[in-house]
């Protein structure tokens, strides 16, 4: 029923006239741009809030009160570079009068002479925790400094208490970090850069495949209105069949997307994603060539699932200003897919991810968001598969019969109603 | 003469509205064939379901003889009334990809595209955008895609709207050659004086029946009634006396004498002559717009 050599003029056309301009190229470059600024950016903006603090402790023991100051500055000086945060403590021995002290020192800080208080007024081994009074509690670089130095200096203090010798307190209270491995097939396993760094990557891929989708999708649907406002359909479809019209336009706009895709993959195996990210040259951790293959799949196969709902809505309807009702519909299935993208990330293997990842006009986004953290077993990528062919055949039906209806009709605005009536007439 | 496209009692309803009543007409083999009627008649529709653009209710429609599908169409170049191009495109580029639409491969489309656009005289627009051409290169670009494949038939679907006087005689002009070269030519209009002057047959259609249909010589001995022109000294009454006169009306300073039914025209213009001075007399007929407009008005009597 397709006669592919009245589609191939369609495709050729399509793809030839987006790929000869200047925006693909430049999308094709600032795609990724954008996308590694997104990771960086708020860090970079996070580095930005540094400056001078200065901080009261208010603690009767002075040894703690030495080792906080002492921590601080040593943090202070290490600290080097744009952002940079220094922290100078403001000793302050408990006065008999609790309320008056805190009442005063409250007030220093309404003035802006004190960044917060640490308030901790007992000696000891204490309860645990410290109030932070500040007019700003949410300075989160400042908290964590504090936290991070308030608490070692406590735990060495409840240690030389216990009678640890001084000279083992650095060793016994050194930072332990984790190291994330990766158990893969084969049991194999793989040292992952961090857990930060494989996060930024399963965040980079799954997005460019939600961004890619909505973008090729809109334009098969800029497209299709292109052809009927500017009155060229008839003379088209004189001679192909609708079917093959747009069959032609979908293959063609999706050959740029696969174009773009390939691009970034050549580039991405051959730099390192990780190692962009990472903002350092970093030579090992390039990026899994099997997942790179799943990538440009769940792209082509959410691809044909929307851009056959956008070409439908495409032809019911004469201007693109019309259309952007429908579309905010058509994001009712896409923000899901971004909603959920989180908690699937977080534990690919639950129940519920499992489920929403298989429902087909979702799985481009959330199957593949789980393949980037770990790779599901291979009955649900089959069945997954399996799902998105069916229902890139029920919607390409159902887009068929609006676009074969909608291409010809001008004038009033169709609603809903008569969009699924045409789906139905054929 | 050879039968080329038969339709055959089609019918075409959108929802409640029926645009196409048991239509049938038949389409010589290399004639000029005017589709005509006002607007809203069935034309549009009609030529849709003939370039199966839709498909019709009931009835068929023939080509060669044959039910007319995908593969028969291909012979059938169409211009739409609806007709645009895409903007951004290149002319030349533009033009071939209509040849490959139309059925030809790529290199003889690309051929064939550079030559019409000689012809046009528009070679020296061929890369540019079709956006930067005037409307009326535009058209051109248009009409020649839609012949680029050297079809058997051409159908053009009001044609000559929005065009200007020097491109509507080169379109006169080229339908008259198409035909010269064997080309059938369908198209519609509802500008009587252009269907007069270029078809050999018409269908003329209201309300989405046919209601005249045939040679237009053979409509026009039919149909339209003769009268004279004539200059006279003499009195009214004196020519409505003459035999085979029926009235006498005053028409810009000369008097028309409407013949009666049966009355042959040489023999009125005897009669005439034997009985009253006459310094000059013409025949004049109705035209095509005179039948047109009485049979439409008739058609609406019938149905009110």
């Amino acid at each position: 029923m397709m006669r592919w050599r009245k589609v191939w003029p369609v495709l050729r056309r399509e793809y030839l006239s987006r790929v000869q301009t200047k925006a693909f190229w430049i999308s094709t470059a600032l795609v990724p741009i954008l996308l590694v600024a997104m990771m960086v950016l708020p860090a970079w903006f996070m580095r930005r809030t540094g400056g001078d603090f200065r901080v009261a402790v208010v603690t009767a023991d002075g040894e703690l009160a030495r080792e906080i100051t002492e921590r601080t500055r040593e943090h202070a000086a290490a600290r080097t570079g744009p952002g940079r945060m220094t922290v100078t403590i403001e000793p302050v021995e408990p006065a008999p009068d609790a309320a008056a002290q805190r009442l005063d020192l409250k007030r220093r800080v309404a003035n802006k002479e004190l960044a917060g208080i640490v308030w901790r007024p007992e000696t000891g081994i204490g309860t645990g925790e410290v109030e932070y009074l500040s007019v700003n509690v949410t300075a989160v670089r400042l908290v964590s400094e504090l936290e991070s130095v308030v608490s070692t200096a406590v735990t060495k203090r409840r240690l030389l208490d216990a009678g640890v010798a001084r000279d083992r307190l650095e060793a016994l209270t050194r930072r332990v970090s984790v190291r994330p491995v990766r158990i893969g097939e084969d049991l194999r396993e793989t040292a992952e850069a961090a857990f930060e760094k494989s996060f930024a990557l399963s965040y980079i891929l799954t997005f460019t495949v939600y961004m890619t989708l909505i973008f090729y999708g809109y334009y098969v649907m800029r497209s299709v209105i292109e052809e009927k406002s500017s009155r060229i359909v008839e003379i088209i479809v004189a001679n192909l069949r609708p079917m093959e019209l747009m069959v032609g336009k979908i293959f063609g706009v999706g050959a740029v997307g696969l174009t773009q895709y390939l691009i970034w993959v050549i580039v991405a195996i051959n730099l390192g994603v990780t190692g962009l990210v990472a903002g350092a040259a970093m030579s090992a951790p390039l990026v899994d060539p099997k997942l790179m293959i799943f990538f440009v799949i769940f792209f082509v196969m959410g691809y044909f699932q929307y851009a056959a709902l956008y070409a439908a809505v495409g032809a019911a309807f004469n201007t693109e200003e019309e259309a952007q009702q429908t579309q905010s519909l058509m994001s009712l299935i896409l923000v899901p897919s971004m909603l959920l993208m989180f908690p699937v990330m977080a534990s690919p293997d639950a129940k519920f991810a499992v489920i929403v990842s298989l429902i087909p006009v979702f799985s481009p986004v959330l199957f593949f968001t789980r393949m980037t953290v770990q790779m599901p077993p291979g009955w649900q990528i089959a069945l997954c598969l399996a799902l998105m062919l069916v229902s890139i055949f029920v919607i390409a039906r159902f887009a068929a019969a609006v676009y074969r209806v909608g291409i010809l009709m001008y004038g009033k605005k169709p609603t809903l109603g008569d969009i699924w009536r045409w789906s139905r007439q054929g | 003469m050879e039968t080329h496209l038969e339709v055959q009692a089609v019918s075409k309803a959108f929802g409640r509205v029926t645009a196409v009543r048991e239509l049938s007409a038949a389409v010589p083999r290399g004639s000029v064939f005017g589709l005509l009627g006002p607007n809203g008649a069935g034309k549009t529709t009609t030529i849709r379901m003939v370039m199966r653009i839709v498909l019709p209710d009931s009835g068929r429609i023939l080509f060669g003889g044959r039910d007319i599908d995908d593969e028969l169409r291909e012979l059938i170049g169409y211009l739409p009334e609806e007709r645009g191009l895409y903007r951004r495109m290149r002319v030349l580029e533009h033009l071939t990809f209509l040849g490959e639409v139309r059925g030809l491969a790529r290199p003889e489309a690309r051929r064939r595209a550079g030559a019409w656009l000689e012809i046009l005289g528009l070679a020296d627009k061929a890369s540019r955008r079709v956006e930067e051409l005037s409307k009326g290169m535009q058209q051109k670009v248009q009409f020649a895609g839609a012949v680029i494949h050297e079809p058997e038939m051409v159908i053009l679907d009001e044609p000559f709207t929005g065009l200007d006087p020097i491109a509507t005689r080169q379109l006169k002009e080229e339908i008259l050659s198409m035909r010269g070269r064997g080309t059938t030519v369908l198209f519609s209009t509802h500008v009587m004086p252009q269907a007069e002057e270029l078809c050999d047959h018409i269908c003329l259609i209201n309300r989405g029946r046919a209601i005249l249909q045939g040679r237009l010589d053979d409509l026009r001995a039919e149909h339209a009634r003769q009268a004279l022109r004539v200059e006279s000294t003499a009195p009214d009454s004196e020519l409505a006396a003459v035999a085979g006169v029926a009235t006498v009306r005053s028409a810009d300073g000369r008097r028309v004498l409407e013949l009666a039914p049966g009355c042959g025209v040489e023999a009125t213009i005897r009669a005439l002559a034997a009985a009253v001075p006459l310094s000059g007399v013409q025949v004049v007929r109705d035209s095509l717009e005179d039948i047109f407009i009485k049979r439409v008005e008739a058609d609406h009597d019938a149905v009110a």
